[in-house]
């Protein structure tokens, strides 16, 4: 499958204008630098403290600077209970946006909709809950899904002389970006008898659990063909167990993630194949974008989430390998 | 049946049915996967075992000396990851790995130094005292050295890393030497040397020890950065093999609780005094073939952690049981 960037950079960058130009509608030109300086964002994450989120609120906080208004950073460090809490507080701050990274599609559906209710316009990034909201940034995880599932198929499936046995390896089996992708990526191989999928065990996100798993499937299924693991970062401990049972060269791994510097050179050392990257700094931007035109009061006429798909970058093993399309810190 | 014809049927001396239980159950267990799972009984797949095991069965030996002395050391994971953050930073940065090791040891044998003077000579409980330390040393670490960092991400091509992750003898891997090295470490500490004695009997009775003048103080330092020493191995195995070290094992808690399982289910009463290498080999073999069974039948992470829920309550249970709380146990009072 061929993807063209361009087209989906161009894609974003019209969704954005196509928002503000829905959303402002009558209001004329603003200058962003006046009318928003003074308002108030909090942001709060699943955790600080990984490339992903530290890439956000880097083009965030620079956003903030420009335009003078102030972003307030609440880290709940990976602690559900925790991040209730602090959005329970921020709601009660009364900010212009918040901006919150859902761990699940259901843990903070209630408080967005209470947010909603009190007139804070929330902003979701990247990880969707099952409560809609003022707006949306973030990858579109049923595409990515899809994708990498045709991919899966063209490398294993009928006519690739390979077992088509594949392993998946999800975050947490609610956590939104797993229940996309499965969806997605369930949809395609069900039309692909060939394509048996061995094992669907979740690492917590962590790449030792990550490993384990893949070290005693590979055991039980020494032709595996491919492992797609939900984040790149957790996915690297399955890579490594595939080095180290000398399968890099016969079992692709995919991953999908924020595309940083780390991720590259894990594909460097054959610990990843194939990385759909959502570019987590072009997300930080796009993020900073959304939050302008909410603070300048952009709404949806029909009351619909203002919505801005990430573009897609491929970070592919072999000739085509360009460490470009990965970002630093 | 009663607990006294069962305790006459096994044969066993107080103490020692649960772990005969837990044998049991592990033996029927490989059997009934060796039958009904396809893939678990090759040679191929107990080196996984062995493999996937290793840092659960160092971060054990170092729980069980702890617990046989009537202790507990919450900290025990924050350590492992703290000992493999300093390695992986220096390393990354260039330094050689003998350097980075020493220094890694020095600083977790200072954290376990800490955590023994703050039980055995400020009076602070195990729990509270090792608890505090672990919230510490994952503060320090994350903000000091990682900036703010969960995850450090290390390169498979650093020597260092290969040769952790690697072999060091034909079809022995350097992290299931390190076990075996452990092991023995802990089976001399307990049985051999002078301090072994003192732990069982702080373990026995705290205060009957402390009155006859044994050096309790002396053992609670030995014991604590023992198992900082083991907690520092079972970290640089653990990020060598998966390329990472990760600050989220400390929160996410399920390593600390296989940790106590395994000393609990080989059969070392939380109330000390008993146990060995033995019994911490049984726990981590019925918690390694469960796991390695429960990930080739592809149950998931949820149903997993249930059962092993599950597992640990039914043990408890069966030694209630089978060892009913006498008034000296109950006096004597448990963690």
């Amino acid at each position: 499958m061929d993807y063209t960037i361009v087209k989906r950079i161009r894609g974003a960058a019209m969704a954005l204008v196509l928002s503000a130009s829905v959303a402002l509608g009558s209001a004329g030109t603003t200058s962003a630098g006046t009318d928003i300086a003074g308002k108030k964002v909090i942001f709060i994450p699943i955790a600080m403290g990984i490339s992903l989120t530290e890439g956000w609120a880097r083009r965030m906080k620079e956003d903030a600077a420009l335009h003078g208004y102030t972003l307030e950073i609440r880290d709940p460090a990976f602690s559900s209970s925790a991040m209730a809490e602090l959005l329970a507080k921020a709601i009660s701050e009364k900010p212009d946006v918040l901006v919150v990274h859902n761990p699940t599609v259901q843990l903070l559906a209630r408080q967005i909709k209470q947010a909603e209710a009190a007139g804070i316009k929330v902003l979701q990034l990247n990880l969707q809950s099952n409560q809609p909201s003022s707006a949306f940034v973030g990858a579109n995880w049923t595409r990515i899904g899809h994708d990498v599932a045709e991919d899966i198929v063209k490398e294993c499936g009928a006519g690739s002389g390979k077992s088509g046995k594949v392993a998946i390896i999800p975050g947490q089996l609610t956590a939104a970006d797993s229940v996309m992708l499965n969806d997605a990526a369930f949809k395609v191989f069900k039309d692909h008898p060939e394509i048996q999928v061995v094992s669907n065990q979740a690492s917590d996100w962590e790449p030792e659990k990550a490993r384990q798993i893949t070290a005693t499937v590979l055991q039980q299924n020494p032709d595996l063909c491919a492992i797609f693991g939900h984040w790149d970062v957790h996915t690297m401990g399955a890579g490594h167990a595939v080095k180290d049972a000398g399968l890099e060269d016969k079992v692709l791994v995919y991953a999908t993630g924020g595309g940083d510097n780390v991720t590259c050179k894990a594909v460097e050392d054959k610990i990843l194949d194939r990385v759909w990257s959502y570019d987590a700094d072009g997300q930080g931007r796009d993020a900073a974008t959304m939050i302008d035109l909410l603070l300048q009061g952009a709404s949806a006429k029909d009351g619909s989430m203002l919505s801005v798909d990430s573009p897609m970058k491929i970070i592919k093993a072999g000739p085509t390998y360009d460490a470009s399309l990965c970002w630093k810190m | 049946m009663t607990a006294t014809a069962l305790s006459k049927m096994v044969g066993s001396r107080e103490g020692g049915i649960l772990e005969r239980v837990v044998l049991a159950v592990t033996f029927g267990l490989v059997v009934l996967f060796a039958v009904f799972i396809d893939g678990f009984a090759t040679t191929g797949n107990l080196r996984v075992v062995l493999s996937n095991s290793a840092s659960l069965v160092m971060l054990s030996c170092g729980m069980a000396v702890v617990i046989i002395s009537r202790g507990l050391d919450l900290s025990l994971i924050a350590q492992m990851v703290a000992g493999a953050t300093i390695f992986s930073v220096m390393v990354s940065g260039g330094s050689p790995a003998s350097v980075a090791l020493l220094v890694a040891i020095v600083a977790m044998a200072l954290v376990g130094f800490v955590n023994a003077f703050l039980i055995a000579y400020v009076g602070i409980s195990a729990m509270l005292a090792t608890l505090a330390s672990a919230m510490f040393v994952t503060g320090v670490f994350r903000f000091a050295i990682l900036r703010g960092e969960f995850i450090l991400l290390l390169p498979k091509s650093n020597p260092a890393v290969m040769f952790l992750a690697g072999n060091i003898l034909p079809g022995v891997t350097v992290p299931v030497a390190l076990m075996i090295v452990t092991l023995i470490a802990t089976a001399l500490l307990l049985k051999v040397s002078t301090a072994g004695s003192v732990i069982y009997a702080m373990g026995d009775n705290y205060q009957a020890a402390r009155l006859t003048g044994l050096p309790v103080r002396r053992a609670t330092v030995i014991v604590y950065v023992f198992a900082s020493i083991t907690a520092l191995l079972a970290g640089l195995v653990t990020s060598a093999a998966s390329g990472a070290v990760d600050f989220r094992t400390v929160s996410s808690g399920t390593l600390l609780f296989d940790v106590i399982l395994v000393v609990v289910l080989g059969g070392i009463p939380l109330r000390g005094g008993r146990g060995g290498i033995r019994n911490i080999l049984i726990g981590a073999a019925l918690i390694a073939v469960l796991r390695n069974g429960m990930t080739l039948m592809n149950f998931t992470t949820q149903t997993q952690d249930a059962l092993r829920g599950l597992v640990l309550i039914l043990a408890i249970v069966i030694d209630n049981y089978l060892n009913p709380r006498d008034t000296e146990t109950d006096t004597v009072g448990d963690l």
